[in-house]
């Protein structure tokens, strides 16, 4: 008997514990103090320096898929079928060139593989060798205006409650010499679980920075109006925009 | 020190009254002390948290499951129930209602590592532990730093180093812990074996943990290469993140052991107030 007082006394007071550290990780003052820091870490680490470059051998080449499931509507299995043919990379908003590019012309402009490390939030790694257009170069093509400050990637693939993934780099972070409009993994076309036919590739960052299924680029003065305002699909759950830590 | 020496009754205790009260930590040290104390225990809690989202460690680059070490994962038993399994270098243990398949945080139980009790917070929730645990992170480092910047500067910092002349003196004091020896070697503010773990502490583990963690990001490594290199790769320093967090804890839980045993009034009373009543064998030698 007084043995189970004490489990139920002991079990009680564990099950406390987790109602304080969720009551203050519920509040939105508390975090509004904690996701300061965010900055401080942007301010610190910065897009300094270069991802490590690894060898052919040390690729995986079964490359482990996450995030949302392959997009299934008839508009993306429409140009899976043939091929991503009809496939067009608009960009628009603050550009001085708005233009759509095709694959074949995205192919063209291809210039890097790279290999190197995908850190996934989650904390796994995996190494793949991705080849594409650098983005940074992309970018020249279409032209920002002086009012653009960030790039905004807007996916194929929604969430299991529907809502569009999207994510957003500022222009200094897509200027990295790395970062990187994968067209290729592992030598090959992006299949469609690996995010055919354009994904993005930021090693300097965690794997979620890195979208899939690119649909449309905009460049924007501001990331306040898009969804939930925090500038990607996972931030707007809480993760942090700068994903270099 | 008057608990361990095992002279006890009411002899001890006026003795030890008429010894006077001496001011032993700075008001640096103890807002530092404290402030490190919190951040700590969110940083352990908020770190199981974000492991719990890849319940594994591998002593390699990139993961690894043939470098696996340890591996927490809720599993199906013969009888069709949840249950937990840890495995630990080849070793499987059943770990059902600890480890695996265990408390979540809010009233029932789950398929998740380490038990919400113990995580920062509770339920699952990656994005909140990390914010948890990168806010507490820069407390630390401040706090530490203060604290080393201070100690340094005041000379506090160099009674509590190790040094060459204290290392013959460790063994006798840990015949004297364990009541194999009737008196202590000389020694001065703390005891050779204090010092010895204090500077265990302050100058190997707490960087070495900050490093490994620092080495974890993918921002840092880009221009820090070498310091994740250092701790054999990305997993690697995961890996070496963990393994000096339990260093850490079996300090916290000596460090906790000692504090009650050799008077916890007197000793709470130091790191609140400053203010001490020192041993009879204190301030006996260098």
């Amino acid at each position: 008997m007084k043995r189970r007082l004490f489990l139920a006394a002991g079990a009680a007071a564990l099950a406390g514990c987790a109602k304080v550290t969720n009551g203050l990780n519920d509040s939105a003052g508390v975090h509004a103090v904690l996701d300061a820091v965010e900055r401080l870490d942007y301010a610190a680490i910065g897009t300094r320096g270069r991802a490590k470059l690894y060898r052919a051998a040390d690729v995986d080449r079964d490359f482990r898929t996450n995030g949302f499931d392959t997009p299934s509507d008839s508009l993306y299995d429409g140009l899976v079928k043939d091929g991503f043919a009809r496939y067009e990379l608009a960009v628009s908003g603050e550009v001085e060139h708005p233009q759509a590019f095709t694959l074949r012309e995205l192919r063209a402009l291809a210039s890097l593989t790279q290999i190197t490390r995908h850190d996934c939030v989650e904390g796994w790694s995996a190494i793949g060798q991705w080849g594409g257009v650098p983005l940074g170069a992309f970018l020249r093509l279409v032209r920002p205006t002086p009012k653009a400050r960030y790039v905004v990637f807007r996916c194929f693939d929604r969430s299991p409650d529907g809502d569009p993934y999207y994510e957003s780099l500022d222009l200094g972070q897509a200027a990295h010499p790395q970062t990187l409009l994968a067209l290729d993994l592992n030598g090959k076309p992006l299949d469609p679980d690996h995010g055919a036919p354009v994904r993005l590739r930021v090693p300097t960052q965690l794997g979620y920075k890195s979208a899939k299924w690119v649909r449309r680029i905009e460049l924007a003065a501001e990331l306040g109006g898009l969804y939930g305002g925090n500038g990607g699909y996972w931030e707007d759950q809480g993760y942090e925009w700068y994903a270099g830590i | 020190m008057d608990a361990i020496a095992g002279k006890s009754g009411a002899r001890a205790a006026q003795e030890a009254r008429r010894r006077p009260l001496v001011e032993r930590h700075s008001v640096l040290t103890r807002v530092t002390h404290w402030a490190g104390t919190l951040a700590f225990v969110v940083l352990v809690m908020s770190g199981l948290q974000i492991f719990n989202a890849a319940p594994y460690l591998d002593a390699s680059d990139k993961s690894d499951p043939h470098h696996r070490v340890l591996a927490i994962s809720g599993v199906t038993d013969a009888a069709g129930r949840p249950a937990g399994v840890t495995q630990i270098l080849g070793l499987r243990l059943t770990t059902t209602g600890w480890l695996g398949y265990t408390d979540d945080g809010q009233g029932g139980r789950s398929e998740r590592a380490f038990p919400g009790w113990i995580t920062f917070p509770g339920y699952q929730d990656l994005a909140g532990g990390r914010r948890w645990h990168l806010f507490f992170a820069w407390v630390m480092v401040l706090a530490g730093g203060a604290y080393l910047l201070g100690g340094a500067l005041n000379r506090d910092l160099s009674l509590l180093v190790l040094r060459p002349a204290d290392v013959p003196k460790l063994l006798p004091m840990q015949l004297y812990y364990l009541r194999l020896r009737r008196e202590p070697p000389p020694y001065g503010k703390y005891n050779p074996l204090q010092k010895a773990a204090y500077t265990l502490v302050l100058f190997v583990f707490a960087p070495l943990i900050v490093a490994s963690g620092l080495a974890l990001s993918p921002g840092v490594d880009a221009f820090a290469g070498p310091l994740t290199a250092l701790f054999g790769g990305r997993q690697f320093a995961r890996l070496w993140h963990f393994v000096f967090m339990l260093a850490l804890l079996g300090f916290l839980g000596v460090h906790l052991l000692l504090v009650a045993s050799t008077g916890a009034f007197n000793n709470m009373r130091s790191m609140i107030t400053g203010r001490y009543r020192p041993g009879k064998h204190e301030g006996q030698g260098p």
